[in-house]
């Protein structure tokens, strides 16, 4: 293996390593927890801002309850059943994955597939790119283009 | 003679005008009939006269506060400030519309008088079909739906003056117009693609003939979306820049396709490829930007039943079926012309990059599509209300946007047709090598999250290939033609300015990517009530609360904390505030800024004693690189306008081919 590819080898494995590390499950304050409940939840009279993101006074009420929450050692799921009871599902800002709301998370990973699935059939299909002997017309172009492009590269 | 009557009468003027241009421009087409297009012609420039007329009327309406019209009763009051009057021209809909009309009618007198030079056929077709747009506004402005010049009855002493939010801050100068120029450009590139699809061309000479309206319309588009998040940040008083609201989602959408379509055209230029694909992107671009309209102005977002209330919702659902369903079926019908090749047969290329590339953008797409209407669709099926938000995009886009980042080092990098190791050792080893530095750097600044340590790795990445790929022009350029650094580096860009402005509009994007990525994680937020006096810390900063004062401004009155930030070599005072609007029943937070290239301390005043002015509750956030963001979005700006220019005329090759000089073939490695 040249030094080059080595190289390349070296970074590869180190970038995979870092962002391996930093995706480590770390513990979380009790601080950190509320705001993670708090983006979830939906500030009621905000255009689609959430409790944690709202500078409303309603949603500093609604923090202070998730704040309370936590601190009586509820589990998230308690907390979000109770906001839920409260003002229905509208309340959580992302929507459950079982049920009909499924959908919405199931089309992204499905279009994505789908259409890669599709273009990566399309890409290998056909001829490879023209290699065949060129006019002379064609050469004439051919290396005036290289010419310009050899240019500028 | 009235505002209003002027004003009315010169839209009620452009529209028999506007209808004779389309029918002579038809015309023109079937018959070959040059005296027809000169009528069609002719035709544009009076519709462009006429609703510029409109214009200049509901200007003088506003400017004299003549409350006789509606839209002025409605979106100005005499204390409104002259320059957020001369502004609510797009404040409200159907003043907005009026400056469609206008946008519109400028791009169709230019297509007339200057495209129809180039392709007689298909640009005639194409004003045509533009004509027949204009048509359509020029219907709605002129019947109730959308009538800017409707009048008041009875006409009141004050108008209630434009939305609190709409005048708290000059970029609304901004954002509203760059957004409908964005929208409006997109017009040409379909109208010739629909052209070329009912003349039953085969060729890629709408593509060609369009492509810089395609770029401005996506370069404008992007800047009204970066100026509308700056404006979001500095007026909404929430610290944030982009919170996935169906508004936002709406200007984005179209952009990403647009985005898609810039690559895959060149795809289409360089194999003749993709031509159903790059037909497809095109109708879907320009019909997401009448579902953008659809969206804002309808309401139907935040709830289905606004909906039904205003007329101008079913009236764009109906143009935008009727888009849609002519588009589709065109491109259907002329499906056997467009047939090609039947696959790109190398998977290291640049086209099979963009094609994938391409199916990234329109899942992102989809996934934005979906997420902003699922909401909609459910309420009006099944009547339950939910919410998705910011939770939702952000784990469905993130992911996208970094694949997206990643393409984007990759793609450039690779020749067309196809590469050979030796190449891909050559164009890889030092942004490979570049992306542990980032890494590296993301994590030497401590921050947090397999996300964020990807995308300074992949930033890092892309701008390595940005880097080389000037290095080696300008290299080339020394050895070829002898200019120093500078002047190659300007030669580049001026001569090559497709190729080399879209590498600047890559740098400009990482800088956004990282400036997100490093906003998103490490920003730090303390909330705290204060005495005068008191002071609170924030990160390596102290937030001293002076006092609290009152201000009355004629339009509205101010209570604002007067706070002094020091710490980290700053020393700033910054006056986060409320504002209470006539208009409005809830307070309009306005926050204090004290912006810095590495971070900015942004403040509100979330809440404070109203009896005795003792106390005050400060909320303050310091956020890293939030300035880049808007930078990068100037960067990416600068590159879309590099990439439109018009590049000077190459000095014929050919005959200097032959004598290719030998330190040219020794200046590659």
């Amino acid at each position: 293996m040249s030094g080059r590819r080595l190289a390349m080898l070296v970074a590869v494995l180190a970038v995979a390593g870092a962002v391996a590390w930093s995706a480590l499950p770390r513990p979380e304050t009790q601080t950190e927890r509320v705001d993670r409940i708090a983006s979830q939840l939906r500030c009621v009279v905000c255009q689609g801002l959430s409790v944690r993101d709202s500078p409303s006074e309603t949603a500093r009420q609604m923090r202070a309850v998730v704040s309370q929450r936590v601190g009586e050692g509820r589990t998230d799921r308690q907390i979000f059943d109770e906001f839920r009871d409260a003002y229905g599902d509208w309340i959580i800002l992302s929507p459950p994955l079982l049920g009909w709301t499924g959908l919405i998370w199931l089309v992204p990973v499905a279009a994505l597939l789908l259409g890669l699935l599709l273009a990566v059939r399309w890409i290998r299909a056909g001829p490879p790119p023209p290699k065949a002997d060129p006019s002379p017309a064609d050469l004439a172009m051919l290396r005036e283009r290289a010419a310009r492009e050899e240019a500028l590269d | 003679m009235t505002w209003a009557d002027l004003g009315a009468s010169a839209l009620r003027a452009a529209l028999p005008i506007a209808i004779w241009g389309c029918g002579a421009a038809v015309y023109a087409v079937a018959r070959r009939d040059g005296r027809a297009l000169a009528s069609a012609r002719w035709a544009t420039v009076l519709v462009l006269a006429f609703i510029g007329l409109a214009v200049f009327a509901m200007e003088g309406a506003l400017l004299s506060h003549d409350f006789s019209i509606l839209y002025v009763a409605q979106n100005n009051a005499r204390e409104t400030p002259l320059f957020f009057t001369a502004i609510s021209l797009w404040a409200g809909l159907a003043g907005s519309i009026l400056l469609w009309a206008l946008v519109l009618a400028g791009a169709t007198a230019y297509v007339a008088w200057r495209g129809t030079r180039d392709l007689p056929r298909l640009a005639t077709t194409a004003l045509a079909i533009l004509l027949g747009m204009s048509v359509f506004f020029l219907l709605i402005m002129t019947t109730p739906v959308a009538d800017p010049f409707t009048r008041a009855d009875p006409v009141p002493a004050n108008g209630l003056g434009p939305n609190p939010l709409l005048q708290n801050h000059p970029l609304m100068a901004l954002h509203p117009p760059l957004l409908y120029l964005g929208y409006v450009l997109f017009s040409v590139p379909f109208a010739y693609a629909i052209a070329s699809l009912i003349l039953g061309e085969a060729g890629d000479r709408w593509l060609v003939a369009t492509r810089r309206f395609a770029l401005v319309s996506w370069g404008l588009l992007g800047l009204g979306i970066v100026v509308g998040s700056w404006w979001s940040y500095a007026v909404l008083g929430w610290g944030g820049y982009w919170a996935w609201d169906p508004v936002e989602n709406a200007a984005l959408m179209p952009w990403l396709v647009a985005t898609a379509y810039l690559h895959s055209v060149m795809v289409e230029e360089k194999r003749r490829l993709l031509r159903t694909w790059n037909l497809a992107l095109v109708v879907a671009t320009f019909a997401l930007t009448i579902l953008g309209t659809f969206l804002t102005r309808s309401g139907v977002v935040n709830s289905v039943h606004s909906f039904t209330q205003s007329a101008i919702g079913p009236v764009l659902l109906g143009y935008l079926a009727a888009i849609v369903v002519l588009s589709v079926g065109l491109i259907l019908w002329r499906m056997p012309r467009l047939a090609e090749a039947e696959g790109i047969g190398a998977p290291l290329s640049r086209e099979a990059i963009f094609l994938v590339q391409n199916v990234v953008f329109v899942a992102a797409t989809v996934t934005v599509l979906l997420g902003t209407l699922y909401p909609v669709f459910a309420e009006a099926l099944t009547g339950a209300q939910l919410s998705i938000g910011r939770p939702y995009f952000d784990r469905v886009e993130v992911p996208l946007a970094l694949a997206l980042l990643f393409l984007m080092g990759v793609g450039p990098q690779l020749p067309w047709h196809g590469a050979s190791r030796a190449t891909l050792e050559r164009q890889f080893t030092a942004p490979i090598l570049a992306a542990a530095a980032g890494a590296a750097v993301a994590l030497a600044a401590g921050l947090d999250g397999a996300f964020t340590v990807l995308t300074y790795a992949l930033a890092f990445f892309v701008a390595a290939t940005v880097v080389q790929e000037f290095a080696r022009g300008v290299r080339a350029r020394g050895t070829l033609h002898g200019e120093p650094p500078a002047v190659a580096f300007v030669n580049l860009l001026r001569r090559s300015g497709r190729r080399y402005g879209g590498y600047v509009v890559h740098l400009g994007i990482v800088v956004v990517a990282l400036a997100i990525a490093t906003s998103q994680a490490a920003t730090i937020q303390v909330e705290q009530t204060l005495s005068p006096g008191g002071s609170m810390t924030a990160g390596p900063y102290t937030i001293t609360f002076g006092a609290l004062r009152d201000a009355a401004e004629p339009q509205r009155d101010l209570v604002y904390a007067d706070l002094t930030v020091t710490g980290n070599g700053v020393q700033e005072n910054v006056r986060p505030a409320l504002a209470f609007y006539p208009n409005a029943t809830q307070a309009i937070g306005s926050p204090g800024i004290a912006p810095g290239p590495r971070e900015d301390v942004y403040t509100i005043l979330s809440a404070y004693d109203t009896r005795g002015s003792s106390w005050a509750t400060i909320r303050v956030l310091v956020m890293p690189l939030v300035s880049w963001l808007w930078i990068g979005g100037g960067i990416v700006g600068i590159g879309a306008l590099i990439a439109a220019l018009p590049q000077p005329k190459r000095r014929p090759v050919a005959q200097r081919a032959g004598a290719l000089p030998a330190e040219a073939e020794g200046a590659r490695m």
